[in-house]
């Protein structure tokens, strides 16, 4: 508290770069938890460690992975998406009824479906959080059952069977680049793009700005709510390639498609270490989320752990790792206040 | 001066949302009237609580700790690990009085949980109680099964399936009356409910007035989750079954109740009156949706539409005021 100014300085600089290094192990903590996880469910199956096996985790994890990024950005602004499943849902659906309706459509053009819809949705999100003043959760708890009940009543209780899809749709995801399944291979490129838009890019540095601390950030001169609605349009085009991934991969397009995601997707963010506060954790880490929770559920299907422990698992994991990160922020506070640096 | 002012007794407010909401319920059952000649019959209008009974109970739960600023959206869960205890208990033949009890105390050992981590550990009560959520849903199935459990004897389908007087008054809307004067006297009568008024307002100036703020918040989530156990009971009755999906996807139904009702969802302001009204709206609205053969998906999307109605109401209400006064418009 008394140390000479000088010191000090020196002090909030290491103290900053303790901050730095505790934040940089948070995603690294989220590898070690996979790596333990990989190595307790090798050692319990033999089948685990397969090629076959671990194509399997790719491929579902990779559009977990979409969803939890999307999920992501939105918490990164301090906010939260509770209409992801349905967003995912909604987009899916209706592209999957308008490709049965236009076989001949070609495939740059039906890509560019999910994305507008998912951008719409998303908007209309953004705008009841950002310029409604409507709280989060509500406005997405309302417009979750809005866009759900809206694609029950589009489908008139019908379902869009593989048949019916264009064969290129449902080739695609199986096929592979060098042994990588395209499903991973997309995933990732979508998961850099969005970490790189968000490190690298004005835009993406004001979400992060707004969700540390809309005060700085509104004195600074940002314009919260363009930059909320920002990101809950970018959540809602994410939502919308991951509903049209996830489509491709089921085949049989229904109107239940992807409910739920919205827990599994913030679970994987949360695991993945973004912070529910705003303003911290990555993309990136959220995708290591979801390649957990992908690994968990893989692991407890060969061990023939009864489905409904997988819900008490995920809703555990949550509560945990939100426990951790208030942990390490009053760490962080801790060593802030005993360095002397303010 | 001085003595004027308390002279003059204070001109009572209109309750002006309380109001409305009730001249918005007469307005939907006329509208009912309309659907179906046998709308009007007091079997039809008692029967049709059933609609609000259960998600009534965890609204009022709800209103609690939202009155508070905080938010727990694991109740329908919490009812659902009811019901499973429930038919557990009845498997081994336990009486009802003490089933009952026995599934109160779970409801309230959960939501003591979820208090303390929201309350003790300051955790974002929106996270933690969405993991609850997830977890007690869970824990719901591991208990039951996802086999449905349909043996309860007429004991323990009493309080949820009984009409008292001709057959038509339903006990468990008698109770859901109990709760509903108890809640109020609790939340507006009495030191307890002031204070939790006074913590959804101003946390730290509560602290500060000596306020033990994470004990009030801890016991807004037990009692509010006692509740979700009695629902379970109520659930039992009404339905006959209890199975792991229980009461899945009405958090929708009870937050929306809370929210039209006039609670702030950031804490401090709103009415148990005005959570009760808006439960009989909603309820008059299924009813009436229900005569008139409109499907669940629809009904749901009205729900949802309401919802975000309920919220965006203030931010109208503040935007046609500043409309109305162009020269305040900064203020």
């Amino acid at each position: 508290m008394s140390a000479p100014d000088d010191a000090a300085v020196g002090n909030r600089k290491g103290s900053r770069r303790a901050i730095a290094f505790v934040l940089r192990l948070r995603e690294a903590g989220v590898l070690v938890f996979l790596a333990a996880l990989g190595t307790l469910f090798a050692v319990l199956t033999n089948t685990f460690l397969t090629t076959q096996n671990l194509t399997t985790v790719a491929s579902s994890a990779a559009i977990l992975a979409i969803a939890a990024c999307a999920q992501a950005v939105v918490l990164l602004t301090r906010n939260l998406d509770v209409s992801v499943g349905a967003m995912m849902g909604f987009a899916a659906y209706l592209t999957a009824d308008f490709a049965a309706r236009h076989p001949a459509i070609a495939p740059w053009q039906l890509v560019l479906i999910p994305l507008a819809i998912g951008a719409a949705l998303g908007a209309i999100n953004g705008l009841l959080v950002a310029y409604g003043k409507v709280p989060a959760l509500i406005a997405t708890l309302g417009t979750m059952s809005l866009y759900r009940g809206l694609t029950y009543v589009y489908a008139h209780g019908q379902e869009v069977t593989s048949s019916r899809l264009p064969p290129w749709m449902l080739t695609s995801v199986d096929a592979r680049i060098a042994g990588v399944p395209l499903l991973a291979a997309a995933a990732t490129a979508i998961v850099v793009i969005v970490w790189a838009f968000l490190q690298y890019f004005p835009w993406g540095r004001r979400i992060y700005a707004v969700g540390s601390n809309p005060l700085a950030a509104f004195y600074f001169g940002l314009r919260a709510e363009r930059v909320v609605l920002m990101a809950y349009t970018l959540c809602g085009v994410l939502c919308g390639a991951a509903g049209l991934l996830y489509a491709a991969r089921v085949g049989t397009v229904t109107v239940v498609l992807a409910s739920g995601w919205e827990m599994s997707s913030l679970a994987a963010a949360v695991i993945g270490g973004v912070s529910v506060s705003g303003g911290a954790g990555s993309v990136i880490g959220a995708a290591l989320g979801a390649v957990v929770l992908a690994t968990i559920d893989n692991g407890l299907v060969l061990l023939a752990v009864p489905e409904f422990w997988r819900m008490f698992i995920q809703g555990v994991a949550i509560v945990a790792a939100v426990a951790a990160d208030a942990a390490i922020a009053s760490g962080i506070r801790a060593s802030l206040r005993t360095r002397g640096a303010k | 001066m001085k003595d004027d002012r308390t002279k003059r007794p204070v001109r009572p407010q209109w309750p002006a949302w309380e109001m409305t909401l009730a001249a918005l319920i007469v307005a939907a059952g006329v509208w009912s009237t309309t659907l179906s000649p046998y709308y009007l019959s007091l079997d039809q209008i008692f029967g049709s609580t059933r609609f609000f009974i259960i998600p009534g109970l965890l609204a009022l739960g709800l209103a609690m700790v939202v009155s508070l600023g905080e938010i727990d959206i694991s109740l329908a869960s919490t009812v659902a690990v009811g019901t499973v205890t429930l038919s557990k208990l009845s498997m081994f033949g336990v009486p009802i009085g003490f089933a009952a009890a026995a599934v109160v105390a779970i409801g309230a050992l959960l939501g003591t949980l979820n208090g303390v981590l929201a309350a003790r550990f300051g955790l974002p009560s929106l996270a933690v109680t969405l993991g609850a959520m997830g977890a007690y849903r869970g824990l719901a199935f591991i208990v039951g099964s996802e086999v449905g459990y349909t043996d309860f004897n007429d004991s323990y389908r009493w309080l949820g399936a009984t009409r008292l007087f001709d057959d038509i008054v339903p006990v468990s809307l008698l109770a859901f009356a109990a709760v509903a004067v108890a809640v109020w006297l609790l939340m507006h009568r009495t030191v307890f409910g002031r204070y939790c008024f006074s913590i959804g307002l101003n946390r730290d100036a509560s602290w500060f007035a000596g306020v033990n703020v994470v004990k009030i918040k801890i016991c807004a989530y037990a009692l509010a989750s006692a509740l979700a156990g009695l629902a379970a009971v109520v659930w039992v009755g009404q339905y006959g079954s209890a199975r792991g999906d229980n009461a899945d996807g009405s958090i929708l139904f009870v937050v929306t109740a809370v929210v039209l009702g006039g609670m702030d969802i950031n804490g401090g302001r709103g009415t148990i009156g005005g959570v009760v009204l808006a439960l009989m709206l909603l309820g008059t609205l299924r009813n009436g949706m229900g005569l008139a053969n409109i499907g669940g998906p629809t009904q749901t999307v009205v729900l949802g539409v309401l919802l975000v109605g309920g919220v965006l109401r203030p931010a109208v209400a503040a935007a046609l005021a500043r409309l109305r006064r162009p020269d305040n418009a900064d203020v």
